[in-house]
């Protein structure tokens, strides 16, 4: 892992290659990724990993080494979405999927409709594909507290840092995120035993 | 019965949902085991929850082999040609 000592940060900021090969190749293919599981397009998710980078380098001076490197770029990534979306989607306080949710419980909180335990033959690349399409159907913010927590494995404390929500928001994105995902898997035919 | 048997299945599967499960108290995430090890509803839902992130995780990596082998190199590339490009 790359560690933004003194040293290295020197480097940074005299723009040496190398150094800037080092986190490119430590942290290039994990953002992009996490650029297309936002909802970007190959071509715009190529070019918002190249305007991180750039940015990283700009603001590298504010950088104080205090944070992971990770965490600095995913919030780089996270700035750059919201000005790409141009405008902050704001969450309702009570969107749909939690009447859903909280359909299934009686008033002691004992399950109605007891959920299934999903097929275990279900190949990864099977669930895979049919997830992509149940994204879609995530609020912007959802979708992306959804990655960094689900995909990237961020703590909720990082996540924090980076979108700036508090915590009991990002558990609240991030179980509506989950929510709907399940619903749209079950539309499917996904996660019942065959 | 135990304070531990009172998380209703609600409580716990809300929990395993949040992913607040770590950030909990210690006798919580005591109860929430407890409920599972009794409760194959949430023992369900729970691996429901674990499904959708071994989705994504695929889903992820099919955007990753998306990429050519020759993408760091030209990223660092492009970087460099914006960097020289904004200091004009």
């Amino acid at each position: 892992m790359v560690q933004l000592d003194d040293t290295y940060l020197g480097r940074l900021r005299r723009r040496d290659p190398e150094a800037l090969r080092a986190v490119v190749d430590e942290q290039g293919r994990r953002l992009y990724r996490a650029a297309r599981g936002m909802g970007y397009s190959k071509s715009e998710a190529e070019d918002l990993v190249q305007d991180v980078f750039v940015t990283f380098i700009e603001s590298i001076e504010r950088f104080e080494g205090r944070a992971q490197v990770g965490t600095w770029l995913f919030g780089i990534l996270h700035h750059k979405s919201q000005e790409r979306r141009r405008t902050v989607v704001r969450d309702e306080l009570n969107d749909p999927i939690d009447q859903i949710f909280e359909s299934q419980f009686d008033a002691r909180g004992n399950w109605i409709r007891p959920p299934t335990a999903p097929d275990r033959h279900v190949s990864a690349q099977e669930a895979g594909k049919a997830i992509q399409d149940c994204l879609e159907g995530l609020s912007p913010s959802q979708r992306d507290v959804f990655q960094l927590r689900q995909v990237e494995e961020l703590s909720a404390a990082e996540v924090c840092k980076i979108s700036g929500h508090t915590i009991t928001h990002i558990g609240v994105l991030f179980h509506r995120a989950r929510m709907k995902l399940r619903e749209c898997l079950e539309g499917k035919g996904w996660g019942r035993s065959r | 019965m135990g304070p531990f048997a009172m998380m209703t299945c609600h409580d716990v599967s809300t929990l395993v949902s949040t992913g607040g499960l770590h950030e909990t108290l210690l006798v919580r995430r005591l109860g929430v085991r407890m409920h599972l090890a009794m409760c194959r509803h949430c023992r369900a839902f729970r691996r429901q929850v674990e499904t959708i992130g071994r989705a994504a995780r695929a889903a992820a990596l099919a955007f990753e082999r998306e990429l050519p082998e020759d993408f760091e190199s030209k990223l660092v590339q492009r970087v460099r040609v914006s960097l020289i490009g904004g200091e004009r």
